[in-house]
């Protein structure tokens, strides 16, 4: 009797243990328990996806949950609200409210129509908030969206410092475009007046990415959520107080560009007052998620370059070669502008600096890497990339790109002809540009390039490495590919498509296969008679911009995959190349 | 590994609320133009092939709007130097001295073509460069 009772005691605690142990795994209440099993378009040749995708976006989806609950106890440790003033104000809690919110949003996994992607998703913070699965970095280029296997077709950039960017503009003085966000620059930011915060506002609505058929099903998955308080406090009591007809929830579990929705972008019948009512829940969507990314939670200044001009670190070496480089002979610095060169020593014979040194002062305490301009650098067309195969109709009776293999990305160009693959272009006195913008895209800021988890140090081989992605089409594949492409495309350039480099040559190496989009190339790079340590110091400067080193990088811990290792930085990536003319539909 | 996770994640929710981001970078305007532009190396040819050449040369930085253009005029006699090209760079402020690149594309195999350069700010106006005539020949 009394074994009997000590088992019942013991089963009693252990699923006491057990139920404790689920409630701290699960979501509290924001993350749905189970995966929809959505249905699988996979039009791809064997070896385009990655084998492990499912394991790999069930692996991101776990990480987003912690992260999820993470930024719940960060909202319920807020204090009181306090709105006062006039214009009323968050007195005191205002910046954290808003922060928070932006987090919770960004890594809600319920803002797809399956409930199964966030926007984290494809933007991890231990990847610098660019793409967190490493397979996927080294296959198929772009991230399997809410529909799998559809995706995208560029690889998704890092938000870091993206809320910097100013509006799109074309700047007659300077005869170019700065600003906006995304390659193409497609987000402008003009009605918002934020590129980053309109750039929110795309991928939930990407056919191929979050899939959501009508901006509307945002405003109706927050009136859900869990933080939906929080949303109430900071925009307003009645900011999600519409009337959604009964038939939402079936339409906003239906992906985009399902032929069912007969090319009807706001399928869920709202009254004009309502309409209105989700438009502004959109655009406070994308203001909070943009508040987030410029937050010290993403573009955090905390990097070794931030600490060296605040005279708290001294670089090694190489570092400092590599800064001198970047500056110097390699010319980054002409677009990844490191802020000390506004002030330059007028040119001969006013000047007597020494030949190709910088010698600007510093001109900002916190420099971006970046000019916010647009330049076509030439890069080979990837035969790996996703898009190309997706030319046959899904279950749903959408095709993500009819045309295969021949779609040329335009970049700049696209965007200003409102093309296939963009968004409207809102400036008419834009196209004209548009011939000589073909091939463009956004020069991106250099800090965080080389950003990984704390267990996988490095992005180089062998490693142990976290395998990233590196340009608008994720042909580069290592940092020191990155910095040889640009020191000898014009060097080792042939008339051949990725994977038939003559034999004799490597790709990546002694082969730079042809540029996608051979006009409008930029010349100030190509062949920079750089050696080979010459190269490898440029690497070691690049990562001095990893963000984490004067203070923790928020959640920079969370990656729970594995790392990679072997092999060589140069030549990374190889084994899985392949032969474009053998393998793409033409 | 969960203590390091929950003291790294109380110092940066700590250090989020202290810290505020710096005075940000601005688009920087155009440098001063150069009083006179002024080939220092070259022009020469970087590399040639049958149907394209790379033409290079050093001058002293021109100054004006970033977005710069080299130029080269080209033809089969020096005396008609008619047709065109013009590749992209992009200035460096910072720097004395400026690298332009010229990709010349759509040449004829075996043939001997005149050439002089220029330089030109992003609204196509000459930076009033001094070329000689040279000549290269194509393989």
């Amino acid at each position: 009797m009394r074994q009997t009772r000590r088992l019942v005691a013991l089963l009693i605690l252990s699923a006491g243990i057990a139920a404790a142990v689920l409630l701290f795994a699960m979501p509290a209440g924001a993350q749905e328990a189970t995966d929809p099993a959505p249905p699988v378009y996979n039009p791809y040749p064997p070896g385009i996806l990655p084998a492990n995708v499912n394991s790999e976006l069930a692996r991101v989806l776990r990480e987003i949950a912690v992260i999820e609950n993470e930024a719940i106890g960060q909202w319920h440790a807020l204090p009181p609200p306090m709105l006062t003033g006039q214009p009323p104000t968050l007195q005191g809690s205002g910046y954290s409210a808003v922060r928070i919110l932006g987090k919770l949003m960004n890594f809600d996994r319920n803002m797809s129509p399956l409930k199964n992607i966030a926007c984290a998703s494809c933007h991890m913070p231990y990847a610098g908030f660019s793409g967190p699965i490493p397979s996927v970095n080294l296959t198929m280029v772009a991230y399997p969206g809410s529909f799998r296997f559809r995706a995208g077709k560029r690889t998704a950039q890092r938000y870091t410092y993206s809320p910097d960017f100013p509006v799109l503009n074309y700047n007659t003085e300077q005869g170019a475009f700065f600003g906006g966000n995304f390659w193409d620059a497609r987000s402008t930011g003009y009605l918002l007046q934020s590129a980053d915060a309109e750039q929110a506002q795309h991928p939930p609505v990407d056919t191929q990415e979050m899939a959501m058929p009508d901006t509307a099903c945002i405003a109706f998955r927050l009136s859900t959520a869990v933080y939906k308080p929080l949303f109430e406090e900071i925009w307003g009591v009645d900011s999600l107080n519409i009337s959604f007809p009964s038939n939402t929830e079936q339409i906003c579990d239906t992906p985009g560009g399902a032929a069912t929705f007969g090319g009807n972008t706001t399928p869920v019948g709202l009254s004009p007052v309502d309409r209105e009512r989700a438009n502004t829940v959109y655009d406070h969507w994308g203001q909070s998620i943009s508040f987030y990314e410029a937050s010290p939670d993403v573009s955090a200044f905390s990097s070794k370059f931030d600490a060296f001009l605040a005279n708290k670190y001294t670089f090694t070496a190489a570092e400092m070669a590599g800064y001198k480089l970047f500056r110097g002979k390699a010319n980054c610095n002409s677009c990844h502008l490191d802020g000390r060169s506004t002030a330059p020593t007028p040119p001969p014979p006013e000047g007597s600096a020494p030949g190709g040194e910088d010698t600007g002062a510093a001109a900002s305490t916190a420099p971006l890497f970046t000019c916010f301009g647009y330049a076509n650098l030439g890069l080979p067309k990837n035969p790996r990339d996703a898009f190309y195969y997706q030319t046959t109709p899904d279950s749903l009776g959408f095709t993500a790109n009819a045309g295969g293999f021949t779609y040329t990305d335009l970049g700049l160009g696209t965007f200003l002809r409102s093309g296939f693959g963009s968004a409207p272009n809102p400036n008419s006195a834009w196209k004209p540009f548009a011939e000589t913008s073909d091939g463009r895209m956004q020069t991106s800021t250099a800090r965080d390039v080389a950003l990984t988890p704390p267990q996988c140090p490095t992005t180089e081989a062998p490693g142990p490495y976290f395998q990233k992605e590196f340009f608008h089409n994720g042909y580069i594949k290592s940092l020191k590919q990155l910095v040889h492409f640009y020191n000898t495309r014009d060097v080792y350039r042939m008339p051949v498509e990725s994977g038939d480099c003559p034999s004799g040559t490597v790709e990546r190496v002694t082969c730079w296969p042809a540029a996608e989009v051979p006009q409008n190339q930029d010349m100030t790079i190509g062949k920079l008679d750089l050696t080979e340590a010459e190269e490898n110091q440029l690497v070691a400067f690049l990562e001095t911009l990893s963000d984490g080193f004067t203070r923790p990088y928020p959640d920079i811990n969370t990656y729970t995959g594995a790392c990679m290792s072997g092999g060589t930085a140069a030549t990374q990536g190889n084994s899985t190349l392949i032969s474009a003319s053998k393998m793409a539909p033409h | 590994m969960k203590n390091q996770i929950l003291i790294w994640t109380i110092v940066a929710c700590i250090g989020t609320l202290l810290i505020s981001n710096p005075a940000r970078a601005q688009l920087i305007p155009p440098a001063k133009k150069a009083a006179h532009v002024e080939i220092s190396q070259g022009p020469e040819i970087e590399s040639a092939k049958a149907n394209e050449v790379i033409i290079r040369w050093t001058s002293n930085n021109p100054g004006g709007s970033d977005e710069h253009f080299g130029v080269v005029h080209y033809g089969k006699s020096a005396t008609d130097l008619s047709q065109t090209a013009k590749s992209h760079i992009r200035l460096n402020q910072g720097h004395v001295e400026t690298v332009f690149r010229v990709r010349v594309e759509g040449l004829e195999a075996h043939k001997t073509y005149y050439y002089k350069v220029d330089s030109q700010q992003a609204d196509g106006t000459s930076d009033g460069v001094t070329s000689p005539v040279n000549k290269f020949a194509t393989p």
